[in-house]
């Protein structure tokens, strides 16, 4: 452990090297730093083990008023046999002198020392020195005390100060708890001088300061937009509200099938797309659905404004405008779906959609090209399932094992667009297509288990992620 | 998707071929069904709309039995034209739902669990082929309750019997009002005075579609011989129900007689295979591996398809129900089934193609940086957003509303044209954090045009007790010079309930008001329960740094 020194630790430390058990009020006046100074210091050091706090009760004695009184004119005792020099004296001539309760105390106590001796005279008692009265160890103390507070350790005759103590008023007793300070072992040998003084406690917790950052998911996002780059990928935009036609016809979905239903699309009110595409773009899709579905195609159908339910509609716009030769594009962003909102679905997510024409437009290399994706996501271990589009065929989705859950997970999806869809736009090409929604792979990112934490922008939840 | 419930035992059982239960499960997934819980012997299995035969054990077993190599090629289904069967049309459906076709199975069995399994697969016939009874829908009856020959044709609503699952009697206006089909699927007929009925020779109701069976003709365990027919407004609609339905009583043992139809534009149906005949090239160069053409035909036999090699095409026989199958890249997929994902080796071709991020991207990314920069937190919201935040609370001119039609989700009903009020929603869901709190949002927001114009804003907010109108326009200013070197000024500019009175003010690029800045108003921060100051702005970077 690095030992680094607050001032006022170093100060007492010293102190107490030289000078070992101190109380606070010694430390106080050795170091010249404030009582507060010292207490807090001493704490410090204690709770590092470099000091000993010993609690303990002090007692002091003081002369009180009959003490003072004795230190100067004698015991009462001794004011007697003063007043006896010269020759006896009666009990009234005593009693005269040595006014109120003196007189008993006096006689007592010279009696008891064996100072006196008293006789019957007629009816009056007479007092006469009897030897002559030396120095009694009560008069040492009270002038061995004189006007100090001495400590019971300094006390050399107990039994005189339990004489003292039981005459009222002569001593005044005080006991009071002090401290005393003393260092382990450890600090006795310490160092202090070594410790540079401007080092601080670097172990010490400081509070918490957040950083300025873009949001999880789109982290996740751009990390995404990044491979698709890398793997040659160049981004297309288009808008998130699309007429029927975009959406649903030109990906030959019937307009009659459920999913383009008031309870699976978001439909804008009131609005639509007078044009939604070129007369032969319209004429041809509507012959393919008449053909293939076998029903009455409506323009109207395809004039309905919807939220885009996938980003499909903005590459296959892209393809039929531009009917690219070669090329590898990507379009990324908001698509929405009407369900009702729970933990594993949102109103409006991210997807992202690749598609390829031109050369290498086989399923393995569809397939490849996925392999490639997960491998930079670092996800390795991949296989491939069939699976369903309407608008792709072969359909495939990719299955990623994930460890922390222990089991395979369906992420994207990928296929050839059908000539269904292709030809009634102009494309000849097989046209290959790959892409899902982003949330999925931020969920395993970010290891949440509720998608809409996403959306809510908890700030404990950004400022911690 | 649609899910189904089965029992691994009797799929096995099925299967035959001493199949195992793990094989079982790892094929599954290789016929494109996915496995979406197990517990013990029961699975429940996700099947693709386009294949309703996989709604049942019986065509997954036919399935898997091509997968697996047990049985291959096409199950032939014979026609009896034996007995006399015959449905005649009366004209009085034309207008209203004009065909019917329908068959005899005989002499099988179905047992309680196969019964549950055609009821479910029934619906999902009526929800999908039939697109909720409307186009199609399908009856099962008990054909020795029945006197042939039998008549489609019309009654009024005061017409009674008793429907499926009753006792007694009822009118067709009854059994529209109290049953539940009635109450579902009542909208399908509602705008004629007579409805569509099915009468036997002994003038028993059999049926009244789209709605309800009779309780008469009600298929049980003990059911021998069944009668299946199909109404509908879309003949082809009609008879591609009835080959599914045909298929899988197929598969569970049952014979087939013919049902004669007569009547204007009705037929009898033949549940015709359908043939194609194609270059197999077109197959290798699609999935991209050099295949022979007899290859090619096992994998389409594993299919349970029929194929052979004539000349340098194939021709593929395609059974009735079938009716997924296109074109040659539908036999495509079919082969790179036969064939086995799995053994489909994936190949990464260099790209000939340099990728490339849209400029928008780019330059959008370039002010998240910055602001990032300034100290200031993404957050993420949705287009899709409530009146009550976007216009309410925040007392904005909601006269250019744009709405979304039967939104599940009250929170969501509202395309966006402003970024500000879901950040103040942030800030007050936010309260209990600690300040001070500083958002930023790119994103598109949504106005009418034609039809409608989305364009990309940028907002930033400030929350805490000390910020000013000086900070963020500061922040605002600094945001613009940055990277981009855009000037812009702000002006005195009319009262606006989201801002205090005479702290705020229009943000001017090259005399192009391009977004406001202000503090916002108390009355809106006590709306969203925020106890601090704050500060805003929100500009179009759609024109001024990107077109």
């Amino acid at each position: 452990m690095s030992q680094v020194f607050h001032d006022i630790e170093k100060k007492i430390l010293e102190t107490l090297q030289k000078v070992p058990n101190q109380t606070p009020e010694q430390l106080s006046t050795n170091t010249e730093l404030s009582i507060d100074q010292v207490r807090r210091g001493i704490e410090w050091l204690r709770l590092k083990d470099l000091a000993i706090v010993d609690e303990s009760q002090k007692v002091t004695f003081s002369l009180g008023p009959n003490g003072l009184d004795s230190l100067k004119n004698g015991l009462p005792e001794r004011k007697l046999i003063n007043m006896l020099k010269d020759e006896p004296k009666t009990f009234d001539q005593i009693r005269s002198a040595l006014s109120g309760a003196g007189f008993n105390v006096a006689i007592a106590n010279a009696k008891k020392n064996g100072w006196i001796k008293i006789e019957k005279n007629n009816s009056e008692s007479l007092v006469s020195i009897k030897e002559k009265p030396i120095e009694t160890p009560e008069e040492k103390l009270l002038s061995f005390i004189g006007e100090k507070t001495i400590s019971q350790e300094q006390v050399s005759n107990p039994l005189a100060m339990k004489i003292l103590l039981s005459r009222p008023n002569y001593i005044i007793e005080t006991s009071e708890k002090t401290k005393t300070i003393s260092l382990t072992d450890a600090a006795l040998s310490l160092d202090t001088s070594a410790s540079s003084s401007g080092a601080i406690d670097v172990e010490a917790d400081v509070p918490s300061v957040f950083a300025a950052r873009t949001h999880p998911l789109q982290d996740t996002i751009d990390e995404i937009r990044e491979i698709f780059v890398n793997l040659g990928f160049s981004e297309i935009l288009g808008n998130m509200t699309q007429s029927s036609f975009w959406n649903f016809d030109a990906l030959f979905t019937p307009q009659d099938h459920p999913a383009r239903e008031l309870q699976d699309t978001f439909y804008l009110e009131n609005l639509e797309s007078k044009n939604p595409a070129t007369s032969s773009q319209i004429k041809n899709v509507s012959s393919s659905h008449n053909k293939n579905w076998k029903y009455d195609w409506k323009l109207s159908e395809s004039q309905k404004m919807v939220l885009r339910t996938h980003t499909t509609c903005v590459t296959i716009k892209y393809l039929a405008e531009q009917k690219p030769e070669n090329a590898r594009i990507f379009s990324l962003g908001r698509v929405f779906r009407n369900e009702k909102v729970s933990y594993k679905h949102l109103v409006e997510f991210n997807q992202i959609e690749g598609i390829v024409i031109g050369n290498n437009t086989t399923l393995r290399d569809l397939m490849g090209i996925q392999k490639e994706f997960y491998k930079k996501l670092g996800l390795t271990k991949i296989k491939f399932w069939p699976t369903f589009f309407p608008y792709t065929e072969p359909s495939l989705q990719t299955m990623v094992y994930n460890e922390k859950l222990g089991k395979w997970i369906e992420l994207f999806g990928m296929g050839i667009f059908r000539p269904e869809v292709t030809k009634p736009l102009g494309i000849d090409k097989p046209v290959l297509a790959w892409g899902g929604g982003i949330e999925r792979i931020a969920m395993l990112k970010y290891e949440l288990d509720d998608v809409r934490e996403f959306y809510n922008n908890n700030l404990s939840w950004l400022r911690s992620a | 998707m649609p899910v189904v419930e089965l029992n691994i035992n009797r799929i096995r059982k099925l299967v035959s071929g001493n199949v195992t239960r793990k094989q079982i499960l790892d094929v599954l997934p290789f016929l494109g069904l996915d496995i979406e819980s197990e517990e013990g012997d029961e699975i429940r299995i996700e099947y693709s709309p386009n294949r309703p035969d996989y709604s049942t054990d019986y065509g997954i077993a036919t399935g898997l039995q091509g997968l697996l190599g047990i049985k291959k090629g096409i199950q032939k289904t014979p026609i009896k034209k034996k007995g006399n069967y015959s449905i005649k049309v009366e004209s009085t459906v034309t207008k209203i739902r004009p065909y019917v076709t329908g068959i005899m199975a005989s002499n099988g069995k179905l047992d309680d669990v196969a019964i549950k399994q055609l009821m479910n697969m029934q619906e999902d016939l009526h929800d999908g082929i039939g697109r909720k009874r409307k186009k199609s829908s399908i009856g099962l009856h008990d054909a020795d309750k029945i006197s042939f020959p039998l008549t489609y044709t019309t009654v009024s609503r005061e017409h009674k019997f008793v429907p499926l699952n009753g006792s007694t009697e009822q009118t067709i206006n009854e059994i529209l009002a109290n049953t539940e089909v009635g109450q579902n699927y009542g909208s399908v007929i509602e705008n004629t005075k007579n409805v569509p009925i099915i009468f036997d020779s002994d003038q028993n109701t059999i049926s009244f579609p789209p709605i309800i069976n009779s309780a008469l003709t009600t298929v049980t365990s003990n059911t021998k011989n069944i009668l299946i027919e199909v109404t509908g407004i879309d003949k082809e609609a009609a008879e591609d129900m009835l080959s599914v339905v045909v298929s899988i009583l197929q598969t569970a043992g049952f014979e087939f007689n013919e049902l004669k139809i007569t009547g204007n534009k009705n037929s009898t149906p033949q549940l015709k295979e359908k043939t194609m005949i194609y270059d197999p090239k077109f197959t290798s160069e699609i999935i991209g591996i050099e295949m022979s053409p007899s290859n090619m035909v096992t994998c389409l036999k594993k299919c349970r398809l029929d194929a052979s090699v004539k000349g340098k095409k194939i021709t593929c026989i395609i059974p009735r129900y079938r009716f997924d199958i296109f074109s040659p890249m539908d036999l495509t997929e079919e082969i790179a089934l036969g064939y086995g994902i799995a053994n489909i080796e994936p190949k990464l071709s260099p790209s000939t193609t340099i990728g490339q991020k849209n400029d928008v991207t780019i330059k959008t990314k370039l002010i998240s940086q910055t602001a990032v920069g300034l100290g200031f937190l993404e957050a993420m919201n949705s287009s899709l957003t409530s009146k009550k935040v976007l216009y309410e609370m925040t007392k904005r001119d909601s006269s250019q509303i744009i709405s979304v039609l039967d939104s599940k989700s009250q929170e969501h009903t509202i395309l966006r044209d402003s970024l500000l009020p879901s950040l103040l929603d942030n800030l007050s869901k936010n309260i209990h954090e600690s300040y001070p709190q500083k958002l930023f949002e790119t994103g598109v927001v949504f106005s009418k045009g034609k039809p409608i114009d989305e364009s990309i804003n940028l907002a930033i907010i400030i929350a805490y007790k000390d910020t000013s109108y000086s900070e963020i326009k500061a922040i605002m200013q600094s945001l613009l010079r940055t990277n981009f070197k855009i000037n812009s000024e702000t002006k005195t500019s009319k009262n606006n309930e989201l801002f205090s009175k005479g702290r705020h003010a229009d943000i001017f690029v090259n005399e192009k008001k391009v977004g406001e800045i202000g503090e916002i108003d108390s009355n809106i921060l006590e709306n969203f329960r925020i106890r601090t100051s704050v500060v805003g702005f929100e500009i179009k970077l759609s024109g001024l740094i990107f077109d």
